[in-house]
């Protein structure tokens, strides 16, 4: 539940330092046991105590880069934080031995940066530009 | 000579270079040459893959000061665009069921007004316009004369495939085929209906789009 004892007590289980990193970005004092950390830095946490957190708010990721959006969670770890599969994707078998080979390496959403995906045609144009043929004249006319 | 010279320069110039990093805007001072072979995922924090594609680009040179006036000049301008991102005001344009998602998100389980976003319902006081639903032909006027009535600086979201493209009334003969044909649009978030999830990472995508605002070093460097 949310209360003030649970905000002090997750203080001090975090310590100052850490409660002022999550004040700026998650905007609430938790404390959890560390599940895993994805190739790109971002911390997963997990608190399953109705006492510390409300069910729903037991899951929740601490974000590497400053501007942070929902995107920078590779796939396997967002299955873990949206309850699609119950298991940190480190201990995963089911979805260890399931990965393919041919897997691409996640990327984040580059729209508003140069990377953005742009789409393009690949039918026939349906505007085509004019072009003048110019019949011969002279000679070959009687 | 120099005639022939300077016409070959600017034939230069003018040439349409090859490649899609030669896509760049009109008023852009410099050609834009295609990076050197870019990584197309990377695993860094400090150097994330969004930063790395705006290597060589003019965004990148214009956040980057160059003497003491555009460091600045280029903080006041991260200072107005934080405040602007921190508080956008949405003239609510609600046409058709998307409005509904776009209530969605103003509910307690989306929550827009943890970012900021508050609807407002006059169009002088707002700084965006969510335009959430199809647009017919008949609302097409009115719709931009709101657009008209906002204040600089302003933003359109078009919300739903109705509002991006026509959607599904594309083939009617009452519906406009985007509201991209009446009034500029920043963002466009897919989906019939996008969810509220959707709609609101649309908004934290106008904040990026926001925080690339360098105005005041644009003017100072012009």
């Amino acid at each position: 539940m949310v209360s003030i004892i649970r905000y002090v007590r997750n203080i001090r289980r975090t310590g100052i330092k850490q409660w002022w990193h999550q004040m700026q970005y998650i905007g609430d004092a938790k404390a959890g046991t560390h599940v895993g950390t994805d190739q790109f830095g971002n911390r997963y946490f997990e608190n399953l105590n109705p006492e510390d957190e409300l069910p729903g708010r037991h899951r929740w990721v601490d974000f590497a880069q400053h501007f942070n959006n929902a995107t920078q969670v590779p796939a396997e770890w967002h299955s873990w934080l949206s309850h699609i599969r119950q298991l940190p994707p480190s201990e995963d078998k089911v979805m260890q031995n399931m990965s393919p080979p041919w897997k691409a390496p996640w990327t984040e959403n580059l729209t508003g940066t140069r990377g953005a995906y742009r789409p393009y045609n690949t039918v026939v144009p349906k505007i085509r530009a004019w072009q003048p043929k110019v019949a011969s004249r002279g000679e070959s006319n009687p | 000579m120099m005639c022939t010279v300077s016409f070959a320069c600017r034939r230069a110039a003018l040439r349409p270079p090859v490649g899609i990093f030669a896509i760049r805007p009109m008023h852009s001072s410099q050609v834009v040459h295609s990076p050197e072979t870019l990584p197309t995922s990377t695993t860094s924090a400090t150097q994330p893959i969004t930063t790395l594609a705006m290597r060589g680009s003019n965004q990148m040179s214009l956040e980057q000061p160059q003497n003491k006036a555009e460091y600045v000049l280029s903080t006041l301008d991260k200072v107005v665009n934080w405040a602007r991102q921190g508080s956008i005001w949405p003239m609510t344009f609600g046409l058709a069921c998307c409005a509904v998602e776009m209530m969605h998100m103003a509910a307690a389980r989306y929550d827009q007004d943890r970012l900021g976003v508050v609807f407002r319902a006059s169009p002088r006081q707002s700084d965006v316009m969510i335009v959430a639903g199809t647009l017919t032909n008949k609302m097409a006027p009115a719709l931009r004369k709101v657009y008209d009535q906002m204040p600089e600086p302003r933003w359109v979201v078009s919300m739903g495939s109705c509002a991006n493209g026509g959607g599904y009334y594309h083939y009617s003969y009452s519906v406009v085929r985007g509201c991209d044909r009446i009034v500029p649009v920043d963002i466009y978030v897919p989906g019939c209906p996008p969810t509220a999830e959707a709609l609101l990472y649309g908004m934290l995508q106008l904040q990026r789009k926001m925080r690339r605002n360098r105005k005041s070093v644009l003017w100072y460097r012009k």
